[in-house]
């Protein structure tokens, strides 16, 4: 096959909706170019230190958000629709952690030092929390799952969407009525203290990366990686990802295609979990609305790095964190609007760009 | 008898779960009230009543019709039904009925356990003796739902008496006189007129309070009809429809109110402005997500929704919206010097309804309704019959925005204030449960539904509590038993049973 006597690319007219984009894009970057310009150049208001912590905070609070977005990845790439009520899974396995922690902080071992369990035998506890919290997440994951998707699997996509999102409510009223809807303080074990850390010097003065911060980017890092070995390297993993190109030609080859997806939302729930224990231990508070805010979060993350994309959910994740935490201060707005700003980029994204950042890939992957 | 045993034990693990998530979440204990006043029993009495309901529902799931449906295998299932049930509420009931003998605080986690609510669920006893009556009430509920099942709902006497109500339904089909006004537009604008006085006649005979409730009613109506036009007719899954619902109260209370700008113009100017505000926001926001799929397309609209609830409650914008606390004072109109109190706001909500209504009506049947239709029904056969969708599925944005803009306008009238508060995300899934609930893309659908759905609850002010969840309940139940709603459209109902109707045709065919 030789090269084509006329080069096949033709230049089209752009259409009035193509312009209406690339203009939308240019005023877009213009006001972020400027008010960098402004805050970083002219008014320079903010040393690196305090650029560095709000980095390390972004870097953590998006490594949850990559346990959450993964779940997210996972169930679009499979049966391509949002499960809205992810982040309410969530919370869930937030809320069993928390219980695990209050009921084992009332257990006193040893009367005489007052010694309770918590503090007794730390790691094991935090073990314990995160196996009640996984577990709980996995349960309503998958009970969700043949509750309100299994029987919707031939219905049109608006209908499995509504009703994720009545599960979502669903689930998050329940909490409230059940848990009541005051924010509670999640009791973290002594070998965990929270607002203590390592310090960094820089530019004279103390950066603190604390060690519940640390703890939670670690993990929520093996985690990650865990799942990734899962997905490419295990059997489950190898029909995860049949039934993800083609349910019907998977179940010809023998795949139980309802087992699979129903051991998709178990693992998506296994790791909102684990995230949603980490929440509690790192921000140090939950209420039955925590799962609202980060599941969305999380669905803009999953976006971002081109949805059902696993290492693409993971970037975009930390990269999330970032810009919501350096956002407003290096863009020079109110602390209040952080949750425009990630708002506004799943909204950019989706219009700009939806196949995501490292969306690319995945499509030549599936060719 | 296998079979049978194992529909009990579901059915028992189903029902057993469900009574402990209402103790946990304190239905039990707000209908169990409800029912005390509804019925005159007392305490324990009600609540063995609603147990026994439950217990009775029980059953009937049961005992559902296997291959060999016999008298004996129905009791087996109730039997095993109401024991598996009963045990799991029984071994739930020893628990916490232990913890609180042990001086336990269980409201301190599980908010609606308290000493009350625990000493119901084992009926003022210690809690064996309690347990085992639950167990007790359980087991004969499920085996008297089993026997309804078994007996009534599958009995000999069912085929030929729902044969004579067919054949009676027919035959007065038959009558000419009876055909005549079934079919004639005639009989359809009489029973609307009828209607139409009803309604114009219940506030005079209101309290304040149902004024109220039937204003809310109403501009639930408005905002139903208006996302019905969006999701019903276009098929544009939008989560971020209270934004126009805002747009609109705000540029009442903004422009007609005393406080932060003191403009105060006349509250019939800038209603239509209000609308047409909306309409554009409808259009602004609809262009840059017009080539978003369905799901997407919920997901940014519920961001742009989000993203003006935030604006608008935030400190940067309080000197221009109110911030946090909204916008209060809001005048209550005049109509040609004669001031609107509350009682007459209704009237003008009924006249925006009517209007709404009729451009609703019209535009279904018009050429830009079919071309909603076809669009939502496939996008790109629509496209190839040469269906602009740009244009209609901005049209369908603008006009829902209108339909939202003019009660998001007269909700901040009559309420004299709105604040971010009113304009949650909450409210857009109340207004989609509207339209769901009472059936996409149909008119009497949407009204039903906003009665069901803003009407009841109003009635059933105890349940206040559990309004939401219910809401969300219902979302999945309807998709999952009747997506097409309480009073579908006649084309929806067709397109959504096509698969099945053709089955049936096939097999009668057949056989």
């Amino acid at each position: 096959m030789g090269e084509p006597a006329v080069p096949l690319r033709v230049r089209k007219p752009l259409s009035s909706y193509q312009v209406a984009q690339i203009v939308l894009g240019i005023v877009f970057l213009a006001f972020v170019t400027w008010r960098l310009y402004t805050v970083l150049i002219v008014q320079h208001v903010y040393g690196p230190e305090i650029w560095l912590r709000f980095a390390l905070s972004g870097l953590i609070i998006g490594s949850v958000y990559a346990l959450i977005a993964i779940g997210y990845t996972l169930v679009y790439g499979i049966l391509r629709m949002i499960n809205f009520a992810h982040g309410d899974v969530m919370m869930l396995g937030a809320f069993a952690g928390f219980f695990v922690f209050e009921a084992l902080g009332a257990w006193i071992v040893d009367p005489a030092a007052e010694l309770n369990f918590l503090n007794a035998y730390p790691v094991l506890s935090i073990i314990l929390a995160f196996a009640v919290g996984m577990s709980t997440s996995m349960l309503a994951g998958v009970t969700l799952e043949r509750i309100a998707y299994r029987p919707l699997r031939a219905a049109p996509r608006l209908v499995v969407l509504i009703s994720a999102i009545g599960a979502s409510f669903f689930l998050e009223e329940s909490a409230r009525l059940m848990f009541g809807s005051q924010t509670r303080p999640y009791r973290n074990p002594d070998l965990l203290p929270r607002a203590r850390g390592l310090e960094l010097i820089v530019n004279d003065r103390p950066v603190l990366i604390t060690y519940t911060g640390i703890f939670t980017f670690v993990l929520s890092i093996i985690l990650l990686v865990i799942l990734y070995t899962i997905v490419m390297r295990t059997r489950l993993g190898r029909a995860m990802r049949a039934v993800s190109q083609d349910k019907q030609v998977a179940a010809l080859m023998g795949i139980d295609v309802d087992g699979v997806i129903s051991r998709t939302f178990m693992i998506s729930g296994i790791w909102a979990g684990a995230a949603g224990v980490m929440w509690g231990i790192h921000t140090g508070q939950i209420d039955f609305f925590v799962g609202f805010l980060p599941g969305i979060k999380a669905f803009t993350a999953a976006v971002l790095g081109g949805i059902g994309n696993i290492p693409g959910a993971a970037v975009g994740a930390l990269l999330l964190g970032l810009i919501e935490s350096l956002g407003p201060a290096a863009l020079g707005i109110d602390f209040q609007l952080k949750d425009v700003i990630g708002f506004s980029i799943l909204v950019l994204m989706l219009i700009f760009r939806p196949s995501g950042l490292l969306g690319e890939a995945l499509t030549e992957e599936k060719v | 008898m296998a079979a049978h045993l194992r529909n009990g034990v579901r059915a028992g693990l189903i029902f057993g779960i469900v009574i402990v998530f209402l103790v946990l979440i304190g239905f039990i204990l707000t209908a169990t009230r409800y029912l005390q006043q509804f019925l005159k029993l007392d305490v324990l009495n009600s609540f063995a009543t609603f147990l026994a309901l439950l217990g009775i529902w029980g059953g009937i799931t049961a005992a559902k019709p296997t291959e060999r449906d016999t008298w004996l295998g129905a009791l087996a299932s109730g039997l095993s039904g109401g024991l598996i049930s009963g045990v799991l509420v029984g071994i739930f009931t020893l628990i916490v009925g232990s913890q609180v003998d042990a001086g336990v605080n269980l409201r301190r986690y599980l908010v609606s356990l308290s000493p009350e609510a625990v000493n119901l669920l084992r009926f003022d006893r210690a809690t064996g003796p309690g347990a085992l009556m639950l167990l007790g009430i359980l087991i004969a509920a499920s085996l008297v739902g089993a026997i309804l099942a078994r007996g009534v709902g599958r009995g000999e006497w069912r085929r030929p008496v729902g044969d004579r109500w067919a054949a009676i339904r027919e035959s007065v089909g038959q009558v000419p006189l009876v055909r005549t006004v079934l079919r004639s537009p005639v009989s359809q604008y009489v029973a609307f007129i009828a209607i139409l006085a009803f309604v114009l006649w219940l506030p005079t005979r209101l309290t304040q309070a149902w004024d109220y409730n039937m204003g809310t009613i109403a501009i639930y109506v408005l905002l139903g009809l208006g996302l019905n036009i969006v999701v019903g007719l276009a098929g544009l899954l939008d989560l971020g429809y209270v934004a126009f619902f805002a747009v609109g109260a705000y540029t009442v209370a903004l422009l007609t109110g005393p406080q932060p700008h003191g403009i105060m113009w006349n509250f019939w100017l800038v209603v239509p402005l209000g609308v047409a505000l909306a309409a554009l926001a409808g259009v602004l926001l609809g262009i840059p997500v017009l080539r978003l799929r369905g799901d997407y397309l919920a997901i940014v609209t519920l961001g742009f929704g989000e993203i003006i609830r935030i604006l608008a409650g935030s400190d940067a914008l309080t000197p221009f919206s109110g911030g946090p606390m909204g916008v209060v004072g809001v005048p209550l109109p005049s109509f040609f010097g004669l001031k609107l109190g509350f009682e007459e706001f209704i009237y003008l909500l009924i006249a925006g309804v009517l209007l709404v209504i009729f451009v609703t009506a019209r535009l279904q049947n018009s050429r830009i309704g079919r071309a909603w239709i076809a669009m939502r029904e496939d996008e790109t056969v629509a496209r190839a019959m040469g269906i602009n969708t740009l244009t209609y599925k901005l049209l369908a944005f603008g006009i829902g925005a209108s339909f939202a803009g003019l009660g998001g306008a007269l909700f901040a009238a009559r309420n004299q204030f709105t604040n971010p508060q009113d304009h949650t995300l909450l409210v857009s899934i109340n207004v989609l449960a509207v339209v769901i609930v009472g059936g996409m893309g149909s008119i009497p659908g949407v009204i039903l539904g906003a009665f069901v759905l803003k009407g009841i609850p109003e009635i059933l002010r105890e349940f206040e509590n559990y309004r939401i969840i219910i809401f969300a309940a219902l979302l999945v139940v309807m998709m999952i038993l009747r997506p097409e709603g309480i009073l579908p459209s006649r084309r929806r109902r067709l397109e959504i049973h096509a698969e099945a109707t053709e089955l049936e045709e096939l097999t009668s065919a057949a056989g």
